[in-house]
């Protein structure tokens, strides 16, 4: 799911912090205090995810995020979107500093309600180096907290472990817990997530889904009690999107029957696809992993914002190849509101779509089989890494 | 102080005792032309001499230049042509300065306005020429007193001017104009701010004082009872001085 | 009043065009000096609002702390706290620029918080591919102004120094957000903890509140969370600090711009005055035609004010001008160094505008009031009568207003018992205006006297002018007003300025004691010692002894600037100016316990502390209490120091950091020497070697540059006081035609009529510069004991530089003489001699 990497609102936070991929050299003439550190970890095939480690940060890697997404319903049967994403970032500067305040891991955060009612996205966000207890990721278990906002697991003895998910804004707040329901979801190869030809363009990478969602949230002046379910992504990486790359799409969906199908494709300049990849986990628990032409993205139908211009495919068709002689099995995938558009050009630099779907079968009267979400970078301005 | 030391103090350095048939005033032959354009002939070929203790008046009408003849008298104006002698200095051709002390030590004034010193007061006013000549001091005093006292306000040495009357401040200036002993006096309407009773007393102590000190007198007036009190007068005509009056016996 | 009348009296000043634009000229220079100093100081003061606003940002309270800082741990504490929505922490520092004069503010940032707390202060890289400039610790980024400042041609590296060493950073863009006039540089703040050796520290914390917490309410729950020292303030509060720290610098130039407007009024007075005397018989035939008293006076204040509004109006454009000038060519300090390096533009405001034209008209009208006053009180008849004129002249004015005088005598002594008020020393400034009413009263009286004493020429033109004087003192008045209050005022900061010089010179001599001084930088700045530094100084041959100086700032009231705290030596012969007190650490009457501190005097009448009380300070956190020893004299920080000792610093502190070093060389060495082996050990550019000597020049330069303003504003107001002769005498000349025609009838020369002028014009003069100098002295007292006592909280030893005075009086004599006879050329003409003839 590399490509929700949102980094780019790491990386284009400010303008005077702008794209991560190069190395850090410093200027020889300054002769200053430099510190690069070691250089990034690779992303290799083989290794064993540990868990629960791995749930917790990884700071030698460039790029890492916790990435949740859900569908959620209040007391009066009205369905939302939310979305939150905590993303860690080191920079490689100002390692081995003595100050606290050295900046040699960031943080930054992202949330989004998409509330049919406003017809538009409710979405905040939040940057900080990484100075405890006011901002950090902790390494032995899923704990990231700017401030106020936090995703933490947390379990006591004779309870079942979850996550807590704290965030306020002004617009909107919510305070839910993420209960799963079963073991991290590897995709790739144990894990080994592959983005693109060249392996070295990799992320570790696993998946929760079917989180079970419950707590409050607020809109706006007003308050709900939520109940719901939810999908985590956490993936870690040095090296994730190769320089022909344009974009990407990505979807994450929680089936009706108990599954979950997760899709990306890395696209090129022309919008020609680099590298795909699937993860669809059979109700009954069976795994199947997709590559290159075992699947195959398809618009449908195109909405174009009135705020940027931009066009977005909001509707897809998603072929996956079948096992063995079994024929391909066809989605339709069909947003919960065409405006989904996050325009954070103000902030981030980045402009994307990331919204509330529902899933379809392919039947000649479609059924709805599942509720996910659906993001499509690269299509007003290639994504700056 | 005998009149043949005073002569020796006089600067053209002569020394000579003059008797009151010579004459102290001279003029021959004078004439002024204004500088406008074209050039204006006021009066010419004026002539006259004044004797010692005599007193001339000159009459004449307004604009025919009876105030110009007498600042020409007295070396303020430049004359176009002719002579003035007082006693045997000869005017014309001296300088400014020259004529700053020839009006010091030979000629006394007495004006219409009076120009008493407001700020002097009258023993001091009536110094004022003896200070111009360098005498300062209980010398000076004694003969301002002195002068004071012919003129009648001897008491009233120490006042200050503004406590006099109009007659009063003009006998001040005639003792200013007489202190130091002038061998020529020129008045110009020396009655003409006074009232027509005073006017003939202080006009009368003027002429008086003038024939007693010896000096020459020329009395510039348009007031026919004042011209007549003296020895001759003139009328100033534009072609000359013409005696309308021989002196009186 | 219908418009032909109006025509009628403003006709009149066309008649006397010279005195006229004389009067407007001084109120437009008044005018034209205070509007200047206002515009100039509050542009500096505005830009220096402005900035404190930009880099408080949207901050509803700041914390805040001297320059020493506070530990960063309260920072993490205030914001996880409910009332606190945005915490922005700043590390701000003045880094001293090797090899370059002046210091470079720099802000050590964090970029994730500026960008909600303090926009203004967000750095933009010059290169778009610069990754991630704002956060790599070997970058700064420099405003418009500060790239001026700290840059020379290109090269893209700041050198900024840290102890005494050199660090360079890459200048990777700029801040846009800084105003035009604000030079300073940001950095990340981690860079900048490290950089500059305060790892741990901060200085300052912006705020933003929670929606519905009120300023209030936060500082009450948030102040027990603060240590002792550090205050939680509304970021509006530095600005007031900044104005409180200039005003009375900026009073005290605004008092000598009211100097030259009523110097200016005074002339307006003396022109108003002759006038209204020469047209008595005009006035006479007016009131004689049915005009009444009222018509006449709103006429004559007509005048008055018609000049005033004039030189107003003019003033307004010159003291634009001049602030434009300033602008360019001096930036916004006038010289007291408050807000240098600030390059502010000029503003209009038609508030100020206004005020000013109002003073011009005010001072125009102030000084036809007594003219016309007099002049309506002037029966027809008499005024119709010959020589009215001048019988009024010498009849004016005659009188001394004793009971004024003794009146205005009075009233000065007790307001100079007045406290100041808000920090402006009132009484001292109602006491200098009442000194010069009495000065001007006494005038006559001493114009009078001086006659009596000085009745001793016999020459006739000294006899003609004394008794002239004697007799009409008023002219003196009129004259020589302007002359006297110019005169008092000049002699007044002379005898001041020369007290403080020769004072600060006194105060250097025992300040520094030592043969060397090395100096890493000033309290706030970047610069320090540290042991192995010291080492290195101990070591080089030829040093016998060093002592160390630490300055680091301490708030001791809110809403105060802070106190430079000074850890030191006072024993061993590194003295104290002491005024009061004992240097001994240890007294026998002390029965504390209490290490002691030394006050300066403005931290004494800050605090209201004597010898003997207890001091209760700051340091690292926590409040210690001290012992007030003694009580020195300080005139080099205006906001007051507070010496302690070194040792009990230390311990206090932890702090080992030192600013200044103070040596004494083996006794037989040469200084030069010493000073020669420490550069090599030390980059000149690091640190500043100097000796008392060039201290003490460099000092004194400082000094003078300081009043440099001061003695411009001097010699405008001696130039206005000219002007009063000058136009005295050319009105006089024109009244006294008649008396100077007289006396050259009566065989004076045209050399002695100008004499005469001369005499009298010196007369005038000298009487007026004689009650000046006495009334100047007078009001020097005020200054040094009460203005500059109260403004600046500093004694200083009285200092009459005599023949400085003597040269000046008698020069100033000199030249109202030729002055005066300049002005009077008229009167030595020939029309003038002929002018006797004419009834006048």
């Amino acid at each position: 799911m590399m490509q929700r990497s949102r980094h780019i609102f790491a990386t284009c936070l400010f303008s005077a912090l702008c794209a991560v991929n190069a190395a850090c050299h410093a200027d020889s003439d300054t002769g200053v205090l430099r510190g690069a550190g070691p250089a990034y970890p690779g992303v290799v095939p083989g290794e064993t995810l540990v868990f629960p480690r791995d749930h917790g940060a990884h700071p030698d890697f460039r790029t890492e995020w916790w990435y949740i997404t859900g569908w959620l319903r209040d007391e009066a049967d009205v369905e939302r979107g939310f979305q939150l994403t905590f993303f860690r970032v080191r920079p490689r500067i100002a390692e081995g500093g003595s100050s606290r305040f050295s900046p040699n891991q960031l943080l930054l955060a992202h949330a989004a309600v998409a509330d049919p009612a406003r017809w538009r996205l409710l979405h905040a966000e939040r940057a900080e180096r990484s100075l405890p207890p006011l901002a950090g990721a902790g390494e032995a278990h899923t704990d990231v907290r700017i401030r106020d906002w936090s995703l933490a697991w947390s379990e006591a003895p004779g309870v079942a472990g979850a996550y807590h998910a704290r965030v306020g804004a002004g617009e909107f707040a919510f305070d839910l817990e993420l209960r799963p329901e079963g073991a991290p979801v590897l995709n790739g190869q144990g894990g080994y997530s592959r983005k693109a030809p060249d392996p070295k363009h990799a992320s570790y990478y696993y998946s929760r889904p079917h989180l079970k969602v419950s707590g409050h949230l607020s809109a706006g002046h007003d308050a709900h009690r939520v109940t719901g379910a939810a999908w985590l992504d956490h993936e870690w990486s040095s090296e994730i999107m190769p320089d022909d790359a344009r974009g990407w799409d990505w979807i994450g969906v929680n089936l009706d029957d108990g599954g979950a199908l997760m899709a990306f494709r890395m696209r090129g300049e022309k919008g020609e696809p680099i590298w795909s990849a699937a993860t669809l986990r059979e109700a009954d628990g069976s795994l199947r992993t997709f590559q290159q032409d075992e699947i195959s993205f398809v618009p449908t139908r195109e909405w174009r914002s009135p705020r940027s211009g931009t066009v977005y495919p909001v509707a897809w068709s998603l072929h996956l190849a079948g096992a063995g002689n079994a024929p391909v099995r066809t989605f339709r995938i069909v947003p919960l509101m065409d405006d989904q558009e996050l325009d954070s050009r103000a902030s981030t630099g980045a402009i994307y779509w990331e919204g509330a779907v529902r899933l379809f079968d392919d039947g000649t009267e479609p059924q709805e089989i599942g509720k996910g979400y659906l993001e499509m970078t690269g299509y007003a301005d290639r994504l700056e890494m | 102080m005998t009149r043949a030391e005073y002569k020796r103090r006089r600067p053209s350095g002569t020394f000579r005792v003059y008797d009151s048939l010579e004459s102290m005033l001279k003029i021959a032959q004078l004439g002024k032309t204004l500088a406008t354009a074209p050039p204006r002939k006021l009066f010419e070929l004026l002539s006259m001499e004044v004797g010692a203790g005599e007193c001339v008046a000159i009459i004449g009408e307004s604009g025919v230049g009876k105030s110009t003849l007498l600042n020409c008298l007295a070396g303020l104006e430049p004359v176009s042509s002719g002579s003035i002698r007082v006693g045997d200095t000869e005017l014309a051709g001296l300088g400014d300065d020259a004529l700053s002390q020839l009006r010091r030590d030979c000629f006394g004034f007495v004006f219409q306005a009076f120009h008493v010193l407001p700020h002097l007061t009258l023993l001091q006013n009536v110094a004022v020429p003896l200070w111009l000549q360098g005498r300062h001091g209980a010398e000076a005093d004694r003969c301002a007193q002195h002068m004071l006292e012919r003129v009648g306000l001897g008491t009233r040495a120490h006042d200050w001017p503004r406590e006099l009357s109009g007659g009063e401040l003009q006998r001040v200036a005639i003792a200013r104009a007489l202190v130091h002993r002038p061998i020529v006096v020129l008045a110009d309407e020396p009655t003409g701010n006074l009232d027509p009773a005073r006017a003939m007393d202080v006009l009368d102590l003027l002429l008086s004082s003038i024939r007693d000190g010896g000096a020459a007198g020329v009395l510039v007036t348009h007031s026919h009872a004042a011209a007549r009190r003296a020895d001759r007068v003139f009328e100033l005509r534009q072609d000359g001085l013409v005696q309308v009056m021989a002196a009186a016996q | 009043m219908n418009p032909a009348l109006v025509r009628l009296f403003a006709a009149s000043l066309g008649r006397r065009r010279l005195a006229t634009a004389l009067a407007l000229f001084a109120i437009a220079l008044g005018v034209a000096l205070g509007l200047a100093v206002q515009l100039i100081h509050e542009a500096a003061l505005d830009e220096f609002g402005r900035g404190m606003r930009e880099l408080a940002g949207e901050a509803d309270l700041q914390v805040r702390s001297g320059r020493v800082g506070f530990d960063e741990q309260l920072y993490l504490t205030l914001a996880l706290r409910p009332e606190i929505a945005e915490a922005s922490p700043v590390l701000e520092l003045d880094a001293r620029l090797p090899g370059r004069a002046g210091t470079l503010r720099i802000l050590g940032i964090d970029l994730f918080r500026v960008a909600h707390v303090q926009p203004a202060l967000m750095p933009v890289a010059d290169d778009r591919d610069a990754r991630f400039a704002g956060l790599q610790p070997d970058t700064i980024f420099l405003s418009a102004a500060a790239q001026d400042k700290a840059m020379g041609k290109g090269r893209g590296v700041l050198r900024v120094q840290s102890g005494v060493k050199v660090v360079a950073f890459r200048v990777a863009g700029t801040v846009p957000g800084a105003g035009v006039g604000q030079a300073l540089g940001v950095m990340d703040i981690a860079a900048a903890q490290e950089a500059f050796g305060q790892v741990g520290r901060l200085t300052r914390i912006d705020l933003k509140l929670a929606p519905g917490v009120s300023r209030e309410q936060a500082v009450t729950r948030l102040s027990p969370l603060l240590p002792a020292g550090i205050s939680l303030s509304q970021p509006e509060a530095s600005g007031t600090e900044a104005a409180a720290l200039s005003r009375a610098y900026r009073v005290n130039l605004t008092m000598l711009a009211a100097i030259a407007l009523l110097t200016g009024g005074f002339l307006v007075f003396s022109t108003q005055w002759l006038s209204v005397v020469r047209r008595r018989r005009e006035f006479a035939l007016f009131r004689a035609l049915g005009m009444n008293r009222g018509t006449l006076l709103r006429g004559l204040l007509l005048e008055g004010a018609i000049t005033g509004l004039a030189g107003g109006l003019a003033g307004i454009a010159l003291g634009h001008l001049f602030a434009a000038l300033a602008f360019r060519l001096i930036g916004g300090d006038l010289g007291a160094g408050y807000f240098e390096g600030l390059r502010p533009s000029l503003q209009f405001s038609p508030g100020v505008i206004g005020f000013y034209t109002a003073l011009g008209v005010a001072a125009g009208i102030a000084g036809a009031w007594l003219p016309a006053h007099d002049a309506t009180l002037m029966g027809p008849a008499s005024g119709l009568k010959a020589g009215a004129a001048e019988a009024a002249v010498l009849g004016g004015m005659k009188e001394s207003r004793g009971r004024g005088a003794l009146a205005c005598f009075g009233l000065g002594l007790f307001a100079c018992l007045l406290p100041p008020f808000g920090g402006i020393p009132v009484g001292g400034y109602v006491a200098v205006a009442l000194a010069l009413a009495c000065a001007v009263m006494v005038l006559p009286w001493a114009t009078r006297f001086s006659m009596q004493v000085l009745n001793v020429g016999r020459g006739v033109v000294w006899r003609l002018a004394h008794a002239r004087l004697a007799a009409a003192p008023g002219q003196a008045v009129v004259a020589g007003a302007g002359v006297v209050a110019s005169v008092a005022l000049a002699v007044s900061m002379a005898i001041m300025v020369s007290s403080f010089r020769v004072s600060v010179d006194d105060w250097l001599g025992t300040v520094l004691p030592a043969d060397l001084y090395l100096r890493a930088s000033s309290a706030g700045a970047s610069g320090f010692f540290d042991a192995d530094a010291l080492k290195l100084v101990e070591n080089t041959p030829g040093v016998a002894f060093i002592d160390t100086v630490r300055a680091t700032e301490v708030r001791l009231i809110d809403g105060r600037p802070p106190v430079t705290l000074i850890a030191r030596e006072v024993s061993r012969g590194w003295g104290l100016p002491l005024v009061s007190g004992s240097l001994s650490a240890h007294q026998r009457d002390d029965s504390t316990g209490l290490p002691p501190a030394w006050l300066s005097e403005a931290a004494a009448d800050m605090l209201q502390l004597a010898p003997g009380s207890t001091l209760s300070l700051p340091i690292a956190g926590r409040m210690n209490l001290f012992r007030v020893a003694g009580v020195w004299r300080d005139y080099a920080r205006q906001n007051g120091a507070v010496v302690i000792g070194r040792d009990v610093y230390r311990q206090l502190s932890g702090d080992l950091k030192v600013n200044d070093v103070a040596i004494r060389v083996v006794a037989g060495t040469s200084v030069d020497e010493v000073a020669l082996a420490l550069r090599e050990v030390f980059s000149d550019d690091l640190v500043d070697i100097a000796m008392p000597g060039e201290i003490r020049k460099l000092s004194l330069e400082i000094f003078d540059r300081t009043f440099l303003v001061t003695y411009l504003m001097e010699a405008v107001a001696i130039m206005i006081g000219l002007f009063g002769i000058a136009s005295t005498f050319a009105a006089l000349s024109t009244a006294r035609k008649g008396e100077f025609g007289m006396l050259r009838h009566l065989g004076m020369t045209r050399a002695e009529i100008g004499r005469l002028i001369a005499l009298e014009g010196g007369l005038t003069a000298a009487v007026g510069v004689g009650v000046g100098v006495v009334a100047g002295g007078g009001i020097a007292w005020i200054l040094i004991e009460v203005v500059n006592r109260q403004s600046f909280h500093w004694s200083m030893d009285i200092h009459v530089p005599y023949a400085g005075l003597a040269a000046f009086s008698l020069g100033l004599v000199v030249l109202a003489a030729m002055v005066a006879r300049v002005a009077g050329y008229r009167a030595m003409r020939q029309s003038a001699v002929l002018a006797v003839r004419e009834d006048w």
